[in-house]
């Protein structure tokens, strides 16, 4: 053990370096830098952002967006994560193929489709208006529905890839087990693979949650101005107000925020109770 | 099939050849070499088309570095001392800001070639002015009627839910509003009665967008048919096969005078004067004035050309709208708090 230590630590030492340099570094900056006041060290940054309700409600918006898109994902990975397991070879091929070209076209471009889908003239809305559902054309642009719809879309793949990685490890035998003793399917999903699925299902969680909450140029372009987020908060001190204090301050609560979700994910995920013995 | 044999030493030294390899280039290119910021879309197209090739017969090469007017500045702040464009393109609202923290400098007019082609208005002490954009309504005549200003926007029924807006971070959008504050308050600084024409007239708030860039697409997939805009927005949406119309509005048109600044710092000043020079030549000006970028020359021997004149004729100019963009500056930030609440819904 000791020898590996030893032997290990020159093989780290690049990596500690560039994470040093590249990740901790900009972010011990970013915290010194919110706290830069008028005269010095202060925390008026801070007190101005938790001071406006309106600051308060964005946070809450952007928190509530992630977990909205989280359960949608979820929604929607689920069924195919179990579709790509129950599958032959040619079947998974395809759906490891569908889930990965979203991820290999850009963020952006994928974002300006869903404006043409979202609008008037798009497919929902004609849809829609073919069944009967609605009497004009609707638009879900500048909507919660039609950014948490999108980011769904964006973000899916997020959530598949970890529960095809963990649902290719467990063994048909245990769910043939339990319907020889006479478990229906929900049954079996409920108390044999969805326990199974959990460090899957929280990676991606983690994963989706984390994407979202940060995506700027979805939240501003299908969100619009109604609905604002911290990332636009953000770049709105930076680049409009050029208050970098203040923006260092929000981009510390989002980061606070957030980051204390998704420890709580990871202290759920490595939970040997909750997460069975995975 | 012979192996490739290659040892950790020399990999490395051929990772490290590979490196300086590509380092080479760019350190010689460096010399005779900007980067100039311009706007993105029609801006960046019609610079990168007509100034390239013009920069470059003067000996330099040139890189056109799409960023809207904050952005530019937002990166210049962010790193004074090695400015991550040599020139800036802005409006004098986004300029001021750019003089009072020391982020340009003044230029030596001497220095262009076509300085003289310039009126007296448009040789600015930090740097020329390349166009002056002709501020309006820009509407879709398939979908409303044209508008007669600002107030028939809220006024009119055939207008509501139709209208998109943008933040005050946007310099058409803040010129339409000081425009409107006149209109409806005291004058140009009484943004309450703005907020509160909004507030009577919610339907305005729901298309309120980040960007006239976004506007753009939205304009283009029938979501919105009125937008405030500049005229080379229009030709551009023209540009593009849609039905669009410009509407002078009838209290004025807001105009911004749109100019090249020199970055403090810019380690590249020989190529950025030829740039500037390029910019204001009567070659470049006869080639931008046409669609789809259709600037308006601000070098005198160039010729309007009759779409340009149909928007704003030379005399026009004078008579414009120029919002006090010292006015505007200094209550900006609270302005663009107070609207972002509003339109948020708090």
């Amino acid at each position: 053990m000791t020898t590996m230590r030893s032997s290990g630590a020159p093989y780290l030492l690049p990596m500690l370096l560039l994470s040093v340099v590249f990740f901790v570094t900009p972010l011990a900056l970013l915290v010194a830098y919110s706290f830069s006041g008028k005269a010095g060290i202060s925390l008026e940054n801070y007190s101005a952002f938790l001071g406006d309700p309106f600051n308060f409600r964005v946070l809450m918006n952007t928190v509530r967006l992630g977990v909205l898109t989280v359960i949608g994902t979820t929604l929607l990975g689920v069924p195919i994560a179990l579709l790509y397991w129950h599958s032959g070879s040619r079947t998974r091929q395809v759906i490891i193929f569908l889930s990965l070209i979203p991820m290999l076209t850009s963020n952006v471009v994928r974002t300006f489709a869903w404006i043409v889908i979202l609008g008037r003239q798009g497919p929902i809305s004609q849809a829609l208006l073919g069944l009967g559902f609605t009497g004009q054309p609707i638009s879900l642009m500048f909507t919660e529905l039609g950014l948490v719809l999108t980011m769904c879309q964006i973000d899916l793949p997020l959530i598949i890839l970890p529960l095809i990685a963990v649902l290719s490890r467990v063994n048909k035998q245990l769910t043939d087990a339990a319907e020889v003793a006479g478990a229906g399917p929900w049954r079996v999903f409920l108390t044999v693979l969805l326990p199974l699925m959990l460090p899957g299902l929280l990676a991606g969680w983690i994963l989706v949650f984390a994407s979202t909450s940060a995506s700027f140029v979805t939240q501003a372009v299908i969100g619009g101005a109604r609905n604002v987020y911290m990332p636009q908060l953000i770049y709105r001190e930076v680049g409009v107000l050029f208050d970098w204090p203040l923006a260092s301050a929000i981009a510390v609560v989002l980061l606070l925020s957030t980051g204390s979700l998704l420890l709580a994910l990871s202290a759920i995920a490595r939970h040997r109770r909750l997460v069975g013995h995975a | 099939m012979t192996e490739l044999g290659l040892n950790r030493r020399g990999f490395g030294l051929l990772a490290a050849g590979v490196a300086a390899a590509a380092l080479l280039p760019a350190r010689a290119r460096a010399a005779g070499s900007l980067v100039a910021a311009t706007f993105p879309g029609s801006w960046e197209d019609a610079y990168r088309r007509v100034l390239t090739p013009l920069v470059s017969a003067a000996g330099y090469d040139l890189t056109i570095a799409p960023a809207l007017a904050q952005d530019q500045l937002a990166k210049v702040q962010a790193s004074p001392d090695n400015p991550a464009y040599d020139t800036l393109l802005m409006s004098p609202g986004q300029g001021a800001v750019a003089i009072e923290n020391g982020l340009i400098q003044k230029i030596d007019p001497g220095r262009l070639s076509n300085w003289a082609m310039l009126d007296p208005a448009f040789q600015g002490e930090y740097g020329p002015t390349v166009t002056v954009e002709v501020n309006g309504i820009a509407y879709n005549p398939d979908m409303v009627p044209k508008p007669a200003g600002y107030r028939d926007l809220f006024e009119n029924p055939a207008y509501a839910g139709k209208v998109s807006w943008t933040g005050f971070g946007s310099n058409t959008a803040v010129m339409a509003y000081t425009q409107l504050a006149k209109i409806f308050g005291t004058g140009p600084d009484d943004m309450d009665s703005v907020f509160k024409l909004f507030k009577d007239h919610p339907e305005n708030l729901k298309s309120v967008i980040d960007s006239t860039n976004h506007q753009m697409t939205l304009y283009q997939q029938g979501e919105i048919a009125v937008f405030m805009c500049s005229t080379n927005n229009v030709a551009r949406l023209k540009a593009l096969g849609l039905a669009a119309e410009f509407a002078h509005p009838e209290t004025g048109s807001p105009a911004a005078p749109v100019n090249i600044h020199l970055a403090k710092g810019s380690r590249n000043v020989d190529a950025a004067y030829a740039y500037m020079d390029a910019a204001i030549s009567k070659a470049a000006q006869d080639a931008l004035k046409l669609p789809p970028s259709e600037m308006f020359p601000t070098n005198r021997d160039v010729e309007l050309t009759p779409g340009i004149a149909a928007y704003v004729t030379r005399e026009q100019v004078a008579s414009l709208v120029y919002p006090d963009w010292s006015l505007i500056n200094k209550n900006r930030a609270a302005w663009i708090r107070a609207f972002d609440t509003l339109v948020a819904g708090g």
